[in-house]
């Protein structure tokens, strides 16, 4: 009897603990500084604790009842404080003002607990061993609690399931407690209607846990949301942080206004400006314009299509007084067709060829994505091109996803294209990768249009030298009937998140 | 004053109870079992207005029948013509279309053949499928081509292998290892005819076989009564070892594959009917074949055919109803129901994507393929899904009752109730199930029918009479209905 109690004692302890940590972990996670949130949380979480303490001693009557409530509500509130902080970021300005109301409310009720199940248990044990077991006890789940977090719970269950488990715990020595107290306790059925009320409300919790983390995490930006919308296609969200837009597509960075000139400079230049009696352009993707922005540099361009899947992404981009000012108003220029349709669909009913194409895609973090990538679309993409053109293709990291960049390499070659990569470092994405591949060979140009910021002629041949950690590596081409790419990408960016 | 009481609070419940179904329009489709039991009943048919002389008549315009018209024009013979039961021609390879995409009726896919098919190469060399030896990867079905439902979510592949145990895995590497043994006797072969002799496997179903070999894993057995049931629509219980075997052991693959389009087969049966549409005569029941002297008098519709020579490609069995000397019909057909469902918006769903053939373990359904799979956009908001249920537990003639007794509110609620285990809320995506029902939908490889005399008689039919469905090899799949089908040609050729 006594060690079951006691065992209730460190399941307790343990709980209190989790949701202590809990609430340091998230905070440092989302609001970055470490020190200062774990301080912050600990400090008001034991003087909290001190608060309940001392507020203990007003409960005279029903003591078991009492103690009962206490742990199905801290098992309410600590069980749902983690997806409660991440909705709370996500959705809402005040996230500062629920982490400490969390962390508070669960210090008073676990304050509560102990000095309640001591007086409980006074008649029961001497008050010299009372004392000592129960607070033996009570640094014993600390303990294990504290080793559980990092090493079992935040790695297999995630921080959202785990303070459910722990809320699941607390309900379970409630419920439990009606049992053990039974001598004490008066209405015993309500309180256990109330704890079978509890556990059924966390477990659908942990039922729907990785719902509430993907609502969360799909709201996860660190700046200031300036624009969010859903349209029949993505999530198009704008967030601002001083001088710096970003643009996120289904939580995907698009670009951040302070680094794209990279990115677009070193998309269009190498190739376009290898080519200069180009006269067709074909931007595939791309709908905020700023690649078209880049081509419309070349006088000598006279016309530019610009497929992309989103009428309101090219509309956004179109009308926004700061985004058309980013791509320089590039989508209402006269030079320039916008068109709204799937890529690969319209390349095979179009039968125009281009001197110059920019295939800017998404990447390939799933199949329908991927089939943009597959030889079949590169066989087509090359019959599309002019006997001396060019396309440069978006192909993710050569540094984070390596076999993936060298696998878009080999399926552009299996096309029967010839292929020259090369890769720049863009400090919002880290080191990119693009492939230009064409018919004929191709040589860097020697003179770039005036006015780039990033990129000099004499820059453009070292971008096709590969450091040791990015030299190709071995891969199978990506067909539409064996989409190897997926497989790879998702891999390699797993290896990078652990 | 209770029932004011139990109104009160139904009406409650009702509030709570989730959205109310949204209506369901589509019907029965396309029903062959109307025409087909005149014939089995000798109904009385009107006499000939007309008749015409001609050399050569073909009877049923599935696969096997397209695929001796297809041999006649190559090899430059035209004096014959198709005669089609149904208003359009393709038999298995029957399809449909709707605002968003074709779709297949039935048979959807062709294993990519190996390099011993050789008249399956020929024909897809002819629709520039392949081409100097290489396959058009547009006509292979893209990734991911196969899932399945388990535990809760969808897994990638359909081999039933998550939570699997280490005996699990291991009678799935055996049995993979027996297969492959198998394949190197030779004797597994597409066509069957080419390898096939007397087996003692035959004389087993392959259940027997299964505990002969002391395979005892539930997902194993699962996973080789899909095959069963998705092939020759019957359980293990009631398959042959031989045929079980053969499903395993005859294909060589030298592409991922199988080879596939939105509308299934349909598009083959599209693409031939656009070389051979001249010859086909859809709408056109053949009800009597009789002799006169030499030749055969072929009555269908108010037309009599006087032809030197018949190719039978209608399902064998109805060639007893309609042919004084045909041999009795004892060959046994598995019965399906197909259905194509509209979806104006995607389900949710847990676990790995949308795949093109999407299986629910332990269902008694076959899962469902989707018609847009093949498309090269990226979003897809609409679609169509065809459901495939062969009823392989019990019975045939059992289950083709029920077949033709039960109303389709009752085959939609069945399918709905099917899906919504993977799919909760379906009923809130579908608009529209049209149900295809097949009472005798592929011929059955039960015990014994390798040896059989019945399928004997009908391949060594000679004189001028020739059978040619697939039903003359025990199974119906398309290498065999097209190798029926030349191989019935070529012999008229000879007769001719």
């Amino acid at each position: 009897m006594t060690v079951v109690l006691f065992i209730s004692v460190a399941l307790i302890a343990a709980c209190g603990l989790i949701y202590e940590l809990v609430a340091g972990t998230l905070a440092s996670y989302l609001l970055g500084d470490s020190v200062f949130q774990f301080s912050t949380v600990i400090g008001s979480y034991l003087f909290a604790m001190g608060v309940g303490s001392y507020f203990s001693r007003f409960i005279t009557r029903g003591l078991v009842a009492r103690f009962v409530s206490i742990e199905l509500l801290v098992g309410l509130v600590g069980g749902f404080s983690s997806a409660a902080l991440f909705l709370a970021f996500a959705y809402t300005q005040g996230f500062r003002l629920v982490l400490y109301a969390i962390v508070i409310a669960i210090g008073i009720f676990v304050g509560l607990e102990i000095p309640l199940l001591m007086r409980i248990l006074k008649n029961r044990l001497e008050f010299r061993e009372l004392v000592a077991h129960v607070l033996t006890f009570d640094y014993l789940g600390a303990l294990g609690a504290s080793l559980l977090f990092p090493i079992l719970l935040v790695p297999k269950l995630g921080m959202v399931r785990s303070a459910l488990l722990f809320g699941i715990i607390n309900a379970g020595v409630a419920l439990w407690s009606t049992y053990l107290f039974r001598d004490q306790l008066g209405a015993r059925g309500i309180l256990r209607i109330s704890c079978a009320a509890v556990l059924v409300m966390l477990g659908a919790g942990m039922a729907g846990a990785e719902r509430i983390t993907q609502a969360a995490d799909a709201n996860l930006y660190a700046d200031e949301v300036i624009f969010a919308r859903d349209t029949r296609y993505q999530r198009i969200v704008l967030t601002k942080w001083k001088d710096d837009v970003r643009l996120f597509l289904s939580s995907h960075l698009q670009f951040s206004s302070r680094d794209e000139y990279r990115y677009h400079e070193a998309l269009v230049h190498p190739g376009l400006a290898a080519l200069p009696g180009a006269r067709r352009v074909l931007v595939l993707g791309g709908g905020d314009g700023l690649a078209v922005r880049e081509i419309l540099k070349y006088p000598d361009v006279q016309s530019i299509t610009l497929v992309d899947l989103d009428p309101e992404m090219t509309g956004l981009f179109s009308t926004h007084p700061y985004l058309a000012t980013l791509n320089a108003h590039s989508l209402i220029n006269a030079r320039v067709h916008v068109i709204n349709a799937d890529a690969f669909s319209w390349l095979d009913q179009n039968t125009d060829s281009f001197d110059f194409v920019v295939v800017d895609f998404p990447d390939p973090t799933n199949y329908s994505l991927g089939k943009l990538y597959t030889t079949a679309f590169y066989r087509l993409l090359g019959r599309h091109l002019s006997m001396q053109g060019l396309a440069v293709v978006q192909s993710t990291s050569p540094l984070f996803a390596r076999q993936s960049y060298w696998c878009i390499v080999e399926t552009l070659k299996q096309a029967g294209l010839k292929t020259y990569p090369y890769h720049v470092y863009v400090p919002s994405f880290g080191e990119w990768g693009f492939v230009l591949a064409g018919l004929n060979p191709y040589e860097p140009p020697l003179r770039l249009p005036a006015g780039l910021r990033y990129l000099a002629a004499a820059e453009v041949p070292p971008l096709f030298q590969f450091p040791n950690d990015m030299l190709p590596v071995d891969a199978e081409p990506n067909r539409l009937n064996d989409q190897v790419l997926v497989r790879y990408y998702e891999r390699d960016w797993r290896e990078i998140a652990h | 004053m209770t029932s004011t009481r139990r109104q009160f609070l139904s009406a409650a419940l009702i509030g709570l109870a989730r959205k109310t179904d949204r209506p369901v329009a589509g019907g029965f489709v396309d029903d062959g079992h109307q025409m087909g039991h005149k014939l089995r009943d000798r109904a009385p048919f009107a006499p000939a207005k007309q008749a015409i002389r001609i050399p050569l008549v073909i009877v049923g315009g599935g696969i096997a029948g397209l695929s001796a018209a297809w041999r006649f024009d190559k090899r430059g013979f035209r004096d014959f013509v198709l005669l089609e039961m149904q208003e359009r021609a393709g038999g298995n390879a029957r399809w449909g279309e709707n605002e968003v995409s074709p779709y297949p009726w039935a048979a959807h896919y062709v294993p990519v053949p190996g390099k011993k098919a050789a008249l399956v190469r020929e024909l897809f060399e002819d629709l520039g499928v392949l081409r100097a030896g290489v396959w058009d990867e547009r006509h292979l079905c893209f990734s991911p081509q196969e899932r399945l439902y388990l535990h809760g979510r969808w897994q990638e592949g359909i081999e039933p292998l998550t939570e699997a145990t280490a005996q699990d895995r291991e009678e799935f590497r055996r049995f993979a290892a027996r297969a492959h043994e198998f394949r190197a006797t030779g004797q597994f072969t597409i066509p069957m005819e080419m390898g096939a002799t007397p087996s003692p496997l035959d004389n087993l179903s392959m259940d027997d076989w299964l505990q002969q070999e002391r395979f005892n894993s539930p997902s194993l057995h699962w996973y080789i009564n899909y095959a069963c049931r998705d092939d020759y629509g019957a359980l293990a219980h009631d398959t042959s070892a031989w045929a079980g075997i053969h499903y395993f052991a005859s294909r060589e693959p030298e592409e991922k594959g199988p080879l596939t389009w939105p509308e299934g087969n349909g598009w083959i049966t599209r693409r031939l009917l656009e070389k051979l549409g001249s010859y086909v005569r859809t709408g056109c029941m053949v009800h009597r074949i009789t002799r006169e002297g030499r030749k055969l008098r072929v009555s269908a519709g108010d037309i009599d055919y006087i032809a030197d020579c018949v190719i039978f490609a209608a399902p064998s069995f109805l060639a007893s109803h309609v042919c004084e000397d045909a041999p009795p019909a004892r060959l046994v057909y598995s019965p399906w129901l197909t259905a194509n469902l509209a979806l104006d918006r995607l389900p949710a769903e847990h676990g790995f994507e949308t795949a093109w053939d999407n299986v629910i373990y332990d269902s008694p359904a076959l899962g469902y393929v989707v018609a847009t799979h093949q498309s090269l956009r990226t979003h897809i908001d609409r679609t169509v899904w065809t459901f495939y249920w062969s009823l392989a537990e019990g019975s045939p003639s059992e289950n083709r009752a029920l077949l033709l007794a039960k109303d389709w509110n009752y085959w939609k609620e069945a399918i709905l109730t099917d899906l919504e285990r993977a799919h909760p809320d379906i009923r809130q995506c579908v608009s529209r199930i049209d149900i295809l029902r097949l009472g005798h939908a592929m011929a059955r490889p039960v015990p014994g029918f390798l040896g059989s005399e019945q399928r004997r008689r009908l391949t060594e039919s000679s004189g001028n009479l020739l059978f040619a469905n697939s039903d003359l090899s025990g199974f119906s799949i398309f290498e065999e209905a097209q190798y029926r089908g030349v191989k019935a040609a070529e012999r008229a050729l000879e007769r001719l």
